[in-house]
């Protein structure tokens, strides 16, 4: 079932996370868990069959579970918001570090 | 009265109109946030239906009890907070007025996946404002966190979803208690690992020393007050009312709780520099809370969120100007700084020792009925939080001993040794200090007009019954 | 050391998962196997929501946009503000670099030349889109998205192009606002926050559906201009006004 696949794609984003120390990898790693959430997420609507949620197209009544359609394109463009500021962050920390490296970075909670 | 939508709908308008009126953007910002402070009095109770669509098909706000003393208590804090960084708003206005809808919404919504939509308002909005302290590392880290606690708390409402096939949150507690164990599980554990990145739990807390140790009077009062009562009213409305967990995972959530409490206090009372010390005092006190939650103590916990709030606004404004000042918060170097500044003192003091629970304060009332209400659980939670309680009460005896008194702990104070620091700009603060300074005061004596409120707030938390009445049966 | 624990930690916890979700006595719909008619989306589908309207609802043909837009209107809101907040971030993170990005490369013919061509169709594509979000796939979301799409490519062709923005910041507060106000609208003449106070219309047809495609424009415009200069802020820096 591809649904297993979601998650665990899902996991593999938290493993980058949690492993990685790079920053950007890490914004890679937060991009690729959302898009295995919003794979989960609209698997659960999902229905065998089932044609899109579109009356125009002549399938009356027999349609997938139009709900997480909807909220997938919320969460996809909040994921948008969060990366583009990810990225500004992650562009002034090379500024002010002059990299990108966690552990290279130093002195932040000293003072 | 006044319809509870407007209190995020002309939020919202002003910061809209702001982008392109720059200029009368301050106007706005000012005249918004007192227009939420005062409408919060007149809030019109009730369920509210967004376009019209009935629940659980539509969105729906709820105003009962509960969310209306929250409301009133975070827009109150919300015009002080503004007071006490009215120096630092700079270009910070039009997403401060955006985190004015954005907490409203949180606390009114009635809807899972709209609560997370505010919720990702105002972490969005948090990483922008703590950016402004330069910090870019430890924003990275809270971006990071706060994104990886809402994916969770997404993933749990959309197992919720999958297995109930609604997002509201009355029908979703009415059906709630038939799922199936595994189920049940699995969405608690996820939604209270999301939110518990913004309630500031232990295993998920490591941005918050980096956040809230580089605050200005601007972000200080309004992570640690705003922001941090609006995640713990909506944990308390989530795990008190909506998912209600069974034996075994409160014992966990408790535990967690607890732990967390005891921690943070520990590392407080081991901090050197004052912003420090502050931050381990809020995560212990979210700790505190969300034990007493978990443990059905309603009451308490509500007592204790508005009388932690109101504190820490004091607290943190002081704290954050200090530094703003003189670059420069290890409390050594400020022995003595209440002497110049003497309002400013009272009003510190008497929040400090209302957070602690002395009796003639407010906050004695909190610690009275978290004691009464654990002590009727079993015997190690009371007295884990009376450890707790004494740890905290020793470093901010010592801390307020340190402020008043110039010189060395132990010797005869001299004026020499009193602090260089000075407090700039600080008309402001000494409105705030006075003013909350009173309102400790006045509740410490007379505090039939809160506690009445809070208990019907409390009631109405734990009434799951009328709630459900109100969103489903209505209208 | 620590991509072990992280490995085991990630294990665990998909373990954890994967044996809860899909147990035996698991209530979760496995893959496929819900039904419309245990779930609320059965009254979206219908649109028998509120029988005191006049039926169909919403005349939208487009299901899902009806929900964005019109059912669960108030998330679309919030998201809205979510990327106008990251817009507005990005401004004011890049202001601190206060520094304009050249490119090692210059623009060269075909990207020149080809963007002139491009430009235009990419433009059009993304406003008929966002215009017939109530009727086909897509909306103000994907449109919107496509005309920032089009700004990067003149943002990478020319540059010159990089200063002129200002006219963004407009549109995105004055799109905002006028959502605000249709939602007020809505709420002073029916009672409701964004209600639907205009008539549905006939399945089918470009003017139908009621606020949807108003609000649906509305976003699109937003959309593409904070896309824009979310982009424009990543190349030159904040605006000074």
């Amino acid at each position: 079932m591809s649904q297993y696949l979601y998650i665990a794609l899902m996991f593999v984003g938290i493993y980058g996370l949690l492993s990685q120390k790079n920053i950007l990898k890490m914004i890679i790693s937060l991009n690729i868990m959302e898009l295995g959430l919003n794979l989960f997420i609209i698997s659960t609507g999902y229905i065998k069959e089932a044609k899109a949620p579109i009356i125009l197209f002549g399938n009356e009544g027999n349609y997938v579970d139009p709900l997480p359609q909807a909220i997938v394109l919320t969460a996809i463009v909040i994921g948008l918001g969060v990366t583009a500021v990810a990225l500004m962050l992650a562009r002034n920390i090379y500024k002010t570090y002059g990299t990108y490296e966690i552990d290279e970075i130093r002195g932040e909670n000293d003072d | 009265m006044i319809n509870p939508v407007l209190l995020i709908a002309i939020p919202l308008l002003a910061a809209f109109i702001s982008v392109f009126i720059q200029k009368l953007s301050w106007v706005l910002l000012f005249g918004v946030s007192i227009f939420t402070a005062i409408s919060g009095f007149f809030l019109q109770k009730g369920m509210f239906m967004i376009g019209g669509w009935k629940p659980p098909f539509g969105i729906n706000l709820m105003i009962d009890d509960y969310s209306f003393i929250i409301i009133i208590v975070i827009n109150l804090l919300f015009f002080l907070t503004l007071l006490s960084g009215m120096w630092e708003l700079k270009k910070n206005k039009t997403i401060l007025m955006v985190i004015l809808a954005g907490i409203n919404g949180l606390v009114m919504t009635g809807d899972l996946f709209n609560l997370f939509v505010f919720l990702e308002i105002i972490t969005i909005s948090g990483y922008i404002l703590a950016a402004s302290s330069d910090k870019y590392y430890s924003v990275f880290k809270y971006l990071v966190l706060g994104t990886l606690g809402s994916s969770l708390y997404l993933f749990g409402i959309m197992v919720l979803y999958g297995t109930l096939g609604t997002l509201n949150m009355a029908d979703i507690s009415q059906q709630f208690p038939n799922v199936s164990g595994s189920v049940k599980i699995i969405s608690l554990t996820f939604v209270f690992a999301g939110l518990g990145v913004e309630a500031k739990l232990l295993p998920f807390n490591a941005w918050v020393k980096g956040i809230y140790g580089n605050t200005t009077p601007l972000t200080g009062p309004l992570f640690s007050t705003v922001f941090a009562t609006g995640a713990i009213a909506v944990f308390g409305r989530i795990f008190g009312q909506i998912l209600v967990p069974d034996s075994t995972l409160i014992f966990a959530f408790i535990a967690l709780g607890l732990i967390t409490f005891i921690f943070a206090e520990t590392s407080a009372m081991a901090s050197k520099k004052l912003r420090e010390l502050l931050t381990f005092s809020s995560i212990g006190q979210a700790g505190l809370i969300i034990t007493m939650f978990m443990i059905g103590g309603f009451y308490a916990a509500l007592i204790q969120l508005i009388n932690n709030a109101f504190a820490k606004t004091i607290l943190f404004s002081y704290a954050t100007k200090a530094y703003k000042s003189n670059g420069d918060d290890t409390i050594n170097n400020m022995s003595g700084l209440f002497r110049k500044n003497v309002m400013m003192g009272f009003g510190f003091t008497v929040a400090t020792l209302s957070l602690i629970g002395l009796p003639l304060f407010f906050g004695f009332y909190a610690k009275i009925n978290m004691l009464q209400s654990a002590f009727a659980l079993n015997m190690w939670i009371p007295a884990l939080i009376i450890l707790g309680s004494i740890i905290e009460g020793i470093y901010y005896i010592r801390l307020l001993v340190k402020l008043w008194n110039p010189g060395e702990e132990g010797q005869e104070s001299s004026e020499l040794a009193q602090s260089q620091f000075v407090i700039k700009n600080g008309f402001s603060l000494s409105l705030i200090a006075v003013l909350i300074g009173i309102i400790f005061v006045v509740s410490g004596i007379i505090p039939d007009f809160l506690t009445e409120n809070i208990a019907k707030a409390a009631d109405s938390l734990s009434d799951a019954a009328t709630y459900l009445s109100t969103v489903l049966g209505g209208i | 050391m620590k991509k072990i624990i992280a490995i085991l930690l990630t294990v665990a916890v998909a373990l954890f998962v994967f044996t809860n979700l899909y147990s035996g006595d698991s209530d979760f719909k496995a893959f496929g196997e819900k039904s419309l008619e245990e779930t609320v989306s059965k009254e979206f589908v219908n649109k028998t929501v509120d029988p005191q309207r006049v039926q169909p609802e919403t005349g939208s043909a487009n299901i899902v946009t009806s929900i964005v837009v019109n059912y669960r209107g108030f998330d679309t809101m919030g998201e809205v503000t979510v990327l106008f907040v990251s817009a507005l971030g990005v401004a004011l993170l890049g202001g601190v670099l206060r520094k304009k990005v050249t490119f090692r490369y210059k623009p060269g013919f075909i990207i020149n030349q080809g963007m002139k061509i491009i430009v235009g169709i990419i433009l059009i594509s993304g406003i008929y889109i966002f215009v017939h979000g109530h009727l086909t796939p897509g909306g103000g979301f994907p449109g919107g998205a496509m005309i920032g799409s089009a700004f990067l490519l003149m943002y990478l062709s020319d540059d010159k192009f990089r200063t002129r923005i200002a006219a963004f910041k407009v549109l995105e507060g004055l799109a905002g606002s006028l959502i605000m106000i249709v939602g007020l609208v809505g709420l002073s003449t029916g009672g409701y926050f964004l209600y639907n106070f205009l008539p549905n219309g006939e399945i089918g047809q470009l003017l139908s559906a009621g606020i949807v495609p108003v609000l649906y424009v509305l976003v699109g415009l937003k959309v593409g201009s904070e896309v824009s200069n979310i982009l424009g802020d990543f190349f030159i820096g904040e605006v000074e006004e």
